[in-house]
């Protein structure tokens, strides 16, 4: 219970602060505190043990430093630095009071992780992309904590205006030598017509604990596609929840995911299929060495109104070595009779057909199985529509590709 | 070249060579012919030096070195090639990527840099041609979606780019019509030198029209019970495995 007293300490310091949403925050962590951080009993946290974090000494932290990287946004600790992004933007607090954010983003939700990011919510950020507008936006999401015991909020709100057009590429980067303990959010609004691609891309120190969570909320016949490059740590989860709200949203998420050591890594995924027409797309890979633990809970909900869905989810796990383990779980909840829902998830190791004829050509072991991974994740990043993007990733991903054995 | 003696192989406690002795110079080409199940292809697997086999009894001596001591990697790179009998699919693998690998791969082994881009696109033009394959194949997942005499020629053209020492060519013809088998054994005609050698296992005596054997060897239940010339082929092809057997025993 150390940590809730801390974080109840670290909570009632912020009060001080000049931010002008303290009673929604107030009300948030409320929520919180009445749950408190869940543990593996519950279903959903079964395989992802949170009360690690309960060991940790907890303060909020919102320091801040220069940086000079060539990025549209920079947020370091969850604190706007840099912004050249050519829409409106702003804080939370300032979004909640002059209406660009909907209130109800702070409305109580089964995850508390969402309340205690809530809680927090002093600094943030929100981007308006304007009606028919078009964007290729680079966001560098930092954190750095250089002591030990320190939380860090970050959250981001994009609203994605009618019919506009946007590309986001998110590189959430982890430094420094003390434990870090990262509860990030990021909340989308798709509105009708609107296309919005968003690549987010991992990159974390050793100690690691991060738990992320991505809210999207579709209108008519939007289109939201997401590449997910996600990188283990001491304790790494993304949540997704999608919601494709009204009639012809369609969803794409992709998913690349690579553990070893004794990393942990974990992906819940919900799709609410809530109305006619809309479609979704869902193909995540990983690849796990050493004694690496990965989670992969894939939940499609179809509710009673969403008839002629179009659902595909697939999941494909490659194991390096003996003692990997990957928690693999479909989950579909179907209430509508006229539906096209397809599931699939397996589990292998390189193929040894594959590794000898490679071999046979000259590659070394090594290199063969470089050859074959970079196969493996190409059909991943090939989805990424930005060309530079896309190359980009191709050449960072490949260079983190785990070893195998370690 | 090449000196195989009294090689023993057994796969999963069954023996399946019993005692080989081979020697191929140079400038050579030999055939391997036999029945289904004489051991042919597993002969040709155990020289690219596959890790499924069990040497039990016997030496490979390969260009004054124990070729049994490489691993297969290191032997392609000393200039062992196996054209497979069932070339592998490698869906996602770019094949120009591949060949691009290997032959770096191979460079790299020798001390040489990595070969540049243009010249490398040169090679492949001039190998693609020789091999009468479709440009566009090079674009394609290694093998995934060719046809079998495509997979075929693709390994013969795989062979031209890597210029190898050694070819070991294990059923090459299976699959192929007479105008794809044309093609691939003027490929390998060409390549052939005096510093070079190839070993051909065939079932079928068709193939060494078009590549002439030096020396003829009848594997049957993993011994050569009778070597000879290209006639001996000849005679195989007329009289059958059968006979051939029986003579040999008599």
């Amino acid at each position: 219970m150390k940590t809730i007293e801390a974080l109840t300490e670290s909570f009632n310091n912020t009060l001080s602060l000049e931010d002008k949403i303290k009673d929604l925050r107030v009300k948030a962590f409320e929520d919180f505190s009445k749950v408190g951080i869940p543990n593996r009993k519950q279903e959903y946290w079964k395989f992802s043990d949170p009360s690690v974090i309960l060991n940790l000494d907890l303060n909020y932290n919102d320091s801040t430093s220069d940086i000079n990287e060539e990025y549209d946004l920079i947020l370091y600790n969850g604190k706007m630095i840099r912004n050249k992004i050519k829409c409106k933007t702003g804080t939370v607090s300032e979004g909640i009071l002059n209406g660009d954010i909907n209130k109800n983003i702070f409305e109580s939700k089964e995850n508390p992780f969402l309340n205690l990011n809530n809680a927090f919510a002093i600094n943030g950020c929100y981007i308006d992309l304007e009606e028919n507008s078009e964007h290729n936006i680079r966001i560098l999401n930092l954190v750095n904590n250089e002591g030990d015991g320190q939380a860090v909020y970050p959250k981001i709100i994009i609203n994605a205006g009618k019919n506009s057009n946007t590309t986001i590429f998110e590189e959430f980067r982890v430094t420094g030598k003390g434990t870090n303990f990262i509860n990030s959010v990021m909340n989308v609004f798709i509105n009708q017509g609107a296309n919005l691609e968003h690549v987010i891309l991992d990159d974390y120190a050793d100690n690691t604990y991060h738990i992320a969570n991505i809210y999207a909320e579709q209108r008519k016949d939007s289109n939201f596609v997401s590449h997910n490059f996600s990188i283990g740590k001491k304790f790494a989860r993304r949540d997704y929840h999608i919601e494709l709200a009204e009639m012809g949203a369609n969803c794409d998420l992709n998913g690349l995911y690579f553990a070893s050591n004794e990393e942990h890594i974990d992906h819940h995924t919900t799709i609410e299929h809530m109305k006619n027409n809309c479609t979704s797309n869902e193909h995540y890979k990983g690849i796990l060495g050493g004694k690496a633990v990965a989670v992969f809970n894939g939940r499609i909900h179809v509710h009673p109104d969403a008839q002629k869905t179009d659902a595909i989810q697939n999941n494909q796990n490659l194991l390096l070595s003996d003692d990997a383990i990957i928690h693999t779980k479909p989950e579909l909840e179907i209430y509508a009779d006229d539906v096209k829902c397809t599931h699939g998830a397996t589990v292998g190791q390189l193929d040894d057909k594959a590794m000898f004829y490679l071999r046979a050509r000259g590659l070394d072991t090594d290199g063969a199985r470089r050859l074959l991974m970079r196969a493996y994740v190409g059909e991943i990043i090939e989805k990424i529509s930005d060309d530079r993007i896309r190359n980009e990733m191709m050449d960072i991903v490949i260079a983190k590709l785990p070893k195998g054995e370690e | 070249m090449i000196k195989i003696e009294n090689l023993h192989v057994e796969v999963e406690g069954n023996k399946i060579l019993k005692g080989i002795n081979l020697e191929v110079k140079a400038g050579e080409t030999h055939a391997i012919m036999g029945p289904n199940g004489s051991g042919k292809s597993t002969l040709a697997q155990v020289l690219a030096g596959h890790e499924d086999y069990d040497i039990t009894e016997g030496t490979v001596e390969y260009l004054g070195k124990d070729l049994l001591e490489m691993d297969v990697d290191e032997r392609a790179c000393e200039g062992v090639f196996l054209a497979f009998q069932y070339p592998v699919e490698l869906p996602g693998v770019n094949n120009t990527y591949f060949l691009k690998s290997a032959l770096n791969a191979q460079r790299k082994y020798h001390g040489k840099p990595e070969i540049d881009a243009m010249e490398f696109m040169e090679l492949i033009g001039d190998k693609i041609k020789l091999l009468n394959l479709k440009e566009s194949l090079l674009k394609r997942p290694v093998n995934e979606g060719f046809s079998g005499g495509e997979k075929k020629r693709n390994e013969i053209f795989q062979m031209a780019v890597l210029e190898p020492k050694l070819a070991l060519l294990d059923e090459t013809d299976s699959g192929l019509d007479i105008d794809a088998l044309r093609v691939v054994a003027n490929g390998v005609n060409a390549m052939r030198n005096d510093d070079n050698a190839t070993i051909v296992v065939t079932h079928y005596q068709r193939l060494l029209n078009y590549i002439v054997p030096d020396f003829v060897h009848v594997l049957v239940d993993g011994k050569v019970i009778n070597s000879g010339d290209k006639n001996l082929a000849l005679e195989l092809e007329e009289k059958g495995y059968d006979k051939i057997i029986e003579e040999a025993k008599a």
